[in-house]
């Protein structure tokens, strides 16, 4: 657990409750109750010793302590180890790992699948591009599209296209390199 | 400048900040010190002290051990020891403390009661 006691951070203390509202624009630490209605543009961190009982609206959400009641994060939220959450998730990132608990509904927003799948379908039938590198798992394809694949692949594999993954593999570590300078 | 001066650290350990852009509507208690650079309107009940910096500022009643006010407080002070009114605090509303400080520069309207024993006068 850190103990950091920067200057223009709120920390709720162990014993402290508060109920009613509670509205910010600095980075806020729960390690004590708050019930009620949590509003936030910075980042709310739930510390083990925390239990938040509150409609919760942030930028960010780190949870190791408990949160009853709804968050709408407008970047992301993360569950760790240790959090404990019942109630429904709204943000475009959601995290959470192993050990952590929640019971609840969790909505990422433009995740729209049937969407997705027109787009493949529509790009693979006309135009026999090489495939991109499967990013994510296909969605289940009728039988007449996967004919329609494995020509593709066949027309592909002919005329052998640069194999995209070692690209984007250079890519990612390029951009590594960057970050660590 | 009376302004952010660092409280010492307190025997509980944890130590809770209200930072200054915070807004709590509501209710405030605990076991513990709290230090408040924000704005707290409802109630606060503490059995420790509390501190309200220069920029804090504090519309509700309170009921603590110790009171700190640099800032500015609306409301009714109730301290089990001791209020103190720092230089440059604005504070309406009545304090009862067996002991109060009112230091010189200190805004304050509102009566004070000190829990004088008037055994005499009775």
């Amino acid at each position: 657990m850190t103990v950091t006691t920067s200057d223009g951070s709120t920390i709720i203390g162990e014993s402290i409750l508060i109920s009613g509202s509670l509205n910010g624009d600095e980075d806020l630490t729960v390690r004590g109750r708050v019930e009620g209605t949590l509003t936030l543009t910075k980042t709310l961190v739930v510390e083990p010793t925390g239990v938040v009982k509150a409609e919760v609206q942030v930028k960010n959400c780190v949870i190791a302590g408990a949160i009853v009641g709804n968050v709408t994060a407008s970047e992301s939220v993360e569950i760790t180890r240790e959090g404990r959450m019942v109630g429904d998730i709204n943000a475009p990132r959601v995290i959470i790992v192993d050990g952590a608990s929640f019971r609840g509904r969790i909505d990422m927003g433009e995740v729209d699948v049937e969407a997705e799948r027109e787009t493949r379908t529509l790009s693979s039938r006309p135009a026999p591009l090489p495939a991109r590198p499967a990013l994510r798992p296909a969605p289940r394809p009728t039988p007449i599209e996967r004919k329609v694949e494995e020509k593709t692949v066949a027309v592909a594999a002919s005329k052998p296209p640069a194999p995209p993954s070692p690209v984007a593999m250079g890519a990612v570590k390029r951009k590594v390199i960057v970050k660590h300078k | 400048m009376a302004g952010i001066e660092k409280v010492p650290a307190p025997r509980s350990g944890a130590h809770t900040v209200i930072g200054s852009s915070i807004v709590i509507d509501g209710e405030i208690s605990g076991d513990e010190d709290l230090v408040i650079q924000g704005t707290v309107k409802g109630r606060i009940s503490l059995r420790e002290s509390l501190y309200v910096e220069g920029s804090g500022v504090i519309e509700a009643d309170i009921e603590t051990a110790n009171v700190e006010v640099s800032g500015q407080v609306t409301g009714n002070i109730a301290a089990s020891d001791k209020v103190e009114l720092k230089a440059d605090c604005k504070v309406v509303g009545d304090i009862r403390a067996p002991r109060i400080l009112i230091a010189d520069g200190a805004q304050f309207k509102g009566n004070v009661d000190m829990d004088v024993k008037e055994t005499k006068g009775k």
